[in-house]
């Protein structure tokens, strides 16, 4: 099964029982969480809830404990599955950007089209320029990810998991580790984003930015998935004490 | 300063080496036929030649002797050439009865350890000839008479004999013919007697009269002195021992035979006792400040500089590449591997070079058979101790790259191998450079210490011109001065280089 045969309507993200432990300190007890093409969600909850294990599980950094992952059509949890072709059609944004130091900007955009033999050098050069137009950052293109603000650094992040023009992707977080006066600017590219019929995963502290771009929104305490709805009916009238608790903590 | 064997803490690791032969030798002190058989027999071949034809039609002999053992055999300064009583003697036999040798500098105990592995044919250094060594080794007739003298500085002029040291102190090297003579009159004439290690000591302790004279071999200190170590002689040489050319025991009597012969008609022609006025009687001391001193060795220490340069270089890119395999064997995931990786950093970390130099050198050719190269012997030796230092620069330098760099590669769907090539190696590669810089530093001032086995570098070249000259603090300035310019200059070029390529 490949990506292509997804169609509209079925789910590009299945999670089923998921669960995940480190040593004796199980994470995640038991997740189910499905995405349809286009949508986006956000996972919103307190610290240590498991937020972002579910988003690493959904490209393998983690590997589940028990539970079935499919993802753009692969079974992430058969062993046979090729991983590295999983990955090329999910994009990732991590909350400390990780930006490869030892290349330019347009070299980190351009590096895994041209690794994976997706584009030739120059065909690569020139869609990273395009990417790098469309974050704003095309003047920086040569410029070193170490001269970068923090902001900047983290729309080249999002550009560069762009280039593999993937079908998911996911955030991990990715406004936390930012200035306040820099948040901005990221969250207009990832507003951008979601506009165009990309399936996105968001791990966000931004309950504003949540409530306003995303379909759905997810709530997660101690491991498991508390509440989940619309963004108006999460926000407006939280069911569970527990998430009444914590919209009056961060609201 | 006086240094006939100049050996640097060599006795504790010749002591290692001998025991480790003498368990790869086996048998061969019980094979040995009853010694005094031994050399009437060479005599009586001594005698053959004047039936048989002198004459071995240029045939090739690998000749191994000690590194300096002045005046028997040690560097000229000026030529770098081997030179000495046992060196002019050999070459003029050689000649004499139609040979060639191929003289191999190896140092006293690593000489006798190539003969009796065969990687020499015979050995000439100034070797005394013993009831113990004939059992291992069959020995010419003797052509050098030593002997015991004392000697007392020059300034000295109280003592004339034996009889004024009475509740002085003397000195002699440990183990030497000269402590067992001044033992044997210490008791007759009432003095005590301090056995040193080194000869340069004895001398010093002279100097500086801390011990009133010593007690050493006749021509190491009739050379010394007439070098101008600041020594002079009042009594005659107590006649001793005797030294003899030697072949392994049974092996090469057409080689000791042709000795006996030549040696015989040297001493007809007078060209012996020519030899022997020429070092033991000699004019003139070296002269001249330390930049003269330094002009006159550069040949020779041109020559070490290179060769520790070249040994240096090859070695390291060796052990930069064991560095890699085992340092990401290290990070690897399979346990197997990472011990092991562990196993080799523990036994090269933990196991001084000398150990393994020797054992390259001397204890792998007798297991296998092969005779061994002494430049890759060095070369294995450096390599595999550097290698397992630079193994825990890579993994430490891999380790110290952010995980997340991982992370970020893996999710753009590279596979670990090109996410290591692109992303992580060069980082942590830039992270290890000044360690891997200062790992090179160490190698090459660790190759100084193949000078145990004979390889012939700096430092080497510089003790040979000192054992010869007495000139010791001066020929290790000039070295000291030499490695701190070279090493220098290569961290220079190697910051210069990680720049360009670190950006």
């Amino acid at each position: 099964m490949s990506a292509q045969t997804v169609t509209e309507t079925a789910p590009v993200i299945d999670v089923v029982g998921l669960r995940k432990s480190f040593g004796s300190n199980e994470v995640l007890k038991g997740i189910d969480l499905s995405v349809t093409a286009g949508e986006v969600i956000s996972l919103i909850g307190p610290s240590g809830s498991g937020k972002s294990t579910i988003l690493r599980c959904l490209n393998r950094l983690e590997d589940p404990t028990s539970g079935t992952v499919r993802v753009a059509g692969f079974d992430l949890t058969d062993p046979k599955v090729d991983i590295n072709e999983v990955r090329r059609h999910v994009g990732m944004v991590f909350q400390h950007f990780n930006l490869f130091p030892n290349m330019s900007v347009i070299e980190n955009v351009m590096l895994a089209p041209v690794e994976t033999k997706k584009r030739s050098k120059d065909e690569a050069r020139k869609q990273a320029l395009g990417l790098l137009e469309r974050v704003g950052l095309a003047e920086k293109a040569d410029a070193r990810p170490s001269q970068l603000s923090g902001g900047q650094k983290q729309r080249v992040a999002i550009a560069r998991a762009l280039a593999m023009e993937p079908g998911i992707m996911l955030f991990d977080e990715a406004t936390s580790a930012l200035d306040p006066e820099m948040v901005g600017e990221v969250l207009e590219v990832i507003r951008e984003l979601a506009q165009t019929g990309i399936t996105m995963v968001l791990v966000t502290h931004e309950m504003g930015f949540a409530r306003e771009v995303c379909d759905r929104v997810v709530f997660m305490a101690d491991g498991v998935v508390c509440e989940e709805g619309a963004p108006e009916q999460l926000f407006g009238n939280p069911q569970t004490p527990r998430l009444q608790e914590f919209l009056s903590k961060v609201l | 300063m006086h240094l006939s064997r100049p050996r640097i803490g060599l006795r504790a690791v010749a002591g290692v080496a001998a025991a480790a032969l003498a368990m790869l030798l086996g048998g061969t002190a019980a094979q040995a036929a009853p010694a005094p058989a031994s050399q009437p027999a060479a005599v009586v071949q001594a005698k053959l030649p004047a039936v048989a034809p002198a004459d071995l039609g240029g045939k090739k002999f690998t000749i191994a002797t000690d590194t300096t053992f002045a005046p028997f055999e040690f560097r000229d300064t000026s030529s770098g050439d081997l030179v000495g009583i046992d060196m002019d003697i050999l070459r003029a036999i050689a000649k004499d009865q139609n040979f060639q040798v191929d003289i191999q500098s190896l140092g006293f105990q690593a000489a006798l350890s190539a003969v009796t592995s065969g990687q020499a044919d015979g050995v000439i250094a100034g070797m005394s000839i013993t009831d113990e060594r004939k059992k291992i080794f069959d020995f010419s007739d003797p052509y050098f008479e030593s002997g015991v003298q004392m000697a007392i500085a020059a300034s000295n002029d109280t003592i004339k004999g034996y009889e004024d040291l009475k509740g002085q102190t003397v000195v002699a090297k440990s183990g030497s013919e000269g402590l067992a003579e001044a033992q044997k009159l210490a008791a007759q004439y009432g003095f005590t007697v301090k056995a040193l290690d080194q000869s340069a000591t004895m001398y010093e302790s002279v100097k500086n009269q801390s011990a009133v004279a010593v007690f050493d071999d006749y021509p190491v200190l009739a050379y010394g002195i007439a070098q101008g170590n600041g020594l002079k002689v009042v009594t005659d040489k107590i006649p001793g021992g005797q030294y003899g050319f030697a072949v392994a025991k049974g092996k090469n009597a057409e080689l000791l035979a042709a000795f006996n012969d030549g040696l015989a008609n040297l001493k007809a022609s007078g060209e012996y006792q020519r030899i022997l006025d020429q070092y033991l009687n000699p004019q003139a001391a070296s002269s001249g400040n330390i930049f003269q001193l330094a002009a006159d060795s550069w040949p020779a220490l041109s020559k070490g500089l290179w060769n520790t340069i070249v040994i240096t270089l090859v070695a390291f890119v060796i052990a930069l590449a064991l560095g890699l395999i085992f340092g990401f064997m290290k990070v690897s995931t399979s346990r197997v591997l990472r011990g092991i990786a562990t196993v080799y950093v523990a036994i090269f970390r933990g196991t001084p070079i000398l150990v393994w130099a020797f054992l390259f050198y001397f204890g792998l050719p007798q297991i296998t058979g092969v005779k061994g190269d002494i430049f890759w012997a060095g070369v294995a030796t450096l390599a595999l101790n550097s290698g397992a230092y630079l193994t825990e620069i890579v993994r430490g330098g891999l380790q110290s790259v952010d995980p997340g760099q991982m992370e970020a590669s893996r999710s753009l769907g590279l596979g670990w191998g090109k996410s290591m090539q692109r992303v992580v190696v060069p980082q942590a590669v830039k992270i290890s450079t000044p360690s891997i810089i200062n790992q090179l530093v160490i190698t090459l001032k660790d190759s100084s210490l193949l000078l145990t086995i004979g390889f012939a570098e700096l430092l080497y070249q510089a003790q040979q011109i000192y054992a010869a000259n007495f000139r010791t603090t001066e020929m290790l300035i000039i070295v000291g001065v030499i490695y701190f310019i070279v090493i220098t200059l290569l961290t220079w070029l190697a910051n210069y280089v990680d720049k360009k390529v670190n950006k």
